[in-house]
């Protein structure tokens, strides 16, 4: 009985969670890409204007990201402005809390058939390796090593920590911006 | 409780063995379909493979409404669009693809087009458009290598805009797979060879990489171990059709592994060399299986230690320790590749190819790091890994 009571509370928690997670993530990939230089190589074979999505099916929460030219990605906190370019795709919530709590990896999820990919196969591969450089950042190494396939072994401390001050203050940065406005 | 999940779909009917294109009426007729359309290529036609599946039809009073035989190795929208065209007017009702790898995708996107209607192929590119079965298709392969009759991708070529458009959806199966031992008598033994280390590696791939899982690892070391006992029979007496037919079979069934479980590394390298160089698929797989084996060793040791057992038969698997396995089935690799080298030349190394040149690497590895098959691969691969397993490859 209780139990039956409490599943709709941890159905929105996780629900919250994982749009909040999609918040932080689309803020950081904004921040990462404006001071990591291994990012801004990678994001700067994307088109100009390149829109990226990552949501849950049907309708669920999303991120979406634009390449704005130079390596540089802005987060746009609503909705796309146009038809986004290339859509990662979470088949359920609760596949997309696996990842974003650090349950899963991404390659696994992706190897699980838990997400399906919209668009350019090799953008898809491109925005992974940049979701993954990121991660390795921002998360604890022993949280990262259960998010990513493989912990780069030339990330070491004084770069890591330096890199996720900054992301994590350009990140609370832009929050505060959103509220704002 | 692990987080292990998997899927497994093929719903591809396999008819195989002797006289099994005498099978395609009777299929065709089960599925309604009273006037069907040949989807080839001139080297199939020349070599004389058409005339068994008409004859075969024709007895059964199943009359070949028409015959495309003039898809080009690399098809395009061009060719999908003409074909379509072809099987509107002469108002047929169901598809036989007869031939390779080229063959089988350009009637998949022939099959799109006449299901779903228009002209323009390119409009139905991408994963998931597609959301109605389409018209009645059956497979006969002519090869041993590609698996393409159990998968639900087709890649065709948009000549205009010089991109290949990839097609997904589980309605570009067909409805019946045809593997008959005529139809790879014929076969040159370098094509042979290289189709058949195309399945190897499909295989290996499959029973290695991030999205293996119990069934298809069940075809993947079944389709190993066929490849294994039959190829260089076949190597040495071409017209060996009971171990023809074992080879087609380990195809079919090599495609069904990686269609469920993708592929890795060697199929990244591959595809960059392919487009970079010209060089058949078949040719690049079994040139990088090893190095790329040797790469990924220690993330999978335990799985490539259990192909020993497939690769080299019981008693070898029992007479090598467990912590040796690994390298003995790289090594049973290797030297299946060295009697190959022996029997057709088929290259061991890119040098070998004579079509690769050294300062081509870096584009390689640069282009392989984008390839889809890059996400399967069970360790992560830098550009640095990548130029590293392609220096190894050289030579």
């Amino acid at each position: 009985m209780l139990a039956k009571r409490i599943q709709p509370m941890a159905f929105q928690a996780r629900r919250l969670y994982v749009e909040l997670m999609f918040q932080v993530m689309g803020r950081a990939l904004q921040a990462v890409s404006e001071i990591d230089a291994t990012v801004q190589k990678e994001a700067r074979a994307l088109p100009e204007g390149f829109l990226f999505e990552m949501m849950v099916m049907p309708d669920g929460p999303r991120l979406i990201v634009e390449h704005i030219g130079n390596g540089r990605f802005h987060y746009h906190s609503g909705s796309a402005p146009r038809p986004v370019d290339l859509s990662i795709q979470f088949k359920h919530i609760a596949h997309a809390f696996l990842v974003l709590s650090f349950q899963e990896k991404t390659a696994v999820a992706f190897a699980n058939d838990r997400m399906l990919v919209d668009g350019d196969i090799s953008y898809a591969i491109r925005m992974t390796r940049i979701l993954n450089r990121l991660e390795s950042f921002i998360l604890p190494r022993l949280v990262a090593k259960r998010a990513v396939k493989e912990y780069p072994a030339n990330l070491h401390l004084p770069e890591k920590l330096l890199s996720a001050a900054r992301i994590y203050l350009k990140v609370a940065s832009n929050f505060v911006d959103t509220v704002r406005t | 409780m692990t987080n292990q999940y998997y899927e497994f779909f093929c719903p591809v009917k396999v008819i195989a063995g002797k006289a099994a294109l005498e099978h395609i009426p009777y299929e065709l007729t089960g599925l309604g379909a009273k006037r069907p359309m040949i989807v080839t290529d001139k080297g199939v036609r020349a070599a004389g493979l058409l005339d068994p599946v008409i004859a075969a039809c024709e007895e059964s009073g199943l009359d070949i409404i028409s015959i495309y035989d003039d898809v080009p190795p690399d098809s395009s929208t061009g060719v999908v669009k003409e074909i379509a065209g072809i099987y509107r007017r002469e108002k047929c009702d169901s598809l036989i693809a007869v031939g390779g790898g080229s063959a089988i995708d350009t009637a998949k996107a022939v099959n799109i087009l006449v299901s779903e209607g228009g002209d323009n192929i390119a409009e139905y590119s991408g994963a998931g458009i597609i959301k109605h079965p389409l018209k009645p298709f059956l497979v006969v392969p002519t090869t041993a290598g590609t698996g393409s009759e159990v998968t639900s991708v087709a890649v065709i070529t948009d000549t205009a805009k010089s991109v290949k458009l990839p097609f997904t959806s589980s309605f570009l199966l067909p409805n019946a797979a045809v593997i008959d031992p005529r139809m790879t008598l014929t076969l040159p033994p370098h094509i042979t060879a290289a189709t058949a280390m195309d399945a190897m590696t499909h295989a290996t791939e499959a029973f290695t990489c991030m999205a293996k899982n119990p069934l298809s690892d069940a075809y993947a070391t079944a389709a190993i171990k066929k490849i294994s006992t039959s190829l260089l029979k076949v190597m040495d007496n071409p017209k060996d059709s009971d171990n023809r037919l074992e080879l087609a079979q380990a195809s079919t069934m090599a495609g069904i592994a990686f269609s469920n479980s993708m592929v890795g590394l060697v199929h990244a390298l591959g595809h960059a060399t392919g487009a970079i160089c010209h060089l058949p698929h078949g040719m690049c797989m079994s040139l990088y299986l090893p190095y790329v084996l040797e790469y990924n060793l220690e993330t999978i040791r335990a799985p490539l230690g259990e192909l020993l057992l497939y690769l080299e038969g019981p008693e070898v698997y029992a007479t090598t320790p467990a912590s040796r396995r690994a390298e003995a089935s790289i090594s049973a690799l290797r030297k299946l590749r060295d009697e190959l080298f022996k029997r057709c030349k088929l290259p061991r190394t890119l040098k070998e190819t004579g079509s690769v040149e050294e300062h081509q690497l870096d584009t390689i590895a640069e282009m392989a790091m984008d390839d889809g098959s890059m996400m399967f691969n069970p360790k992560e691969v830098t550009l640095e890994d990548a130029r590293a397993v392609l220096k190894r490859a050289w030579a």
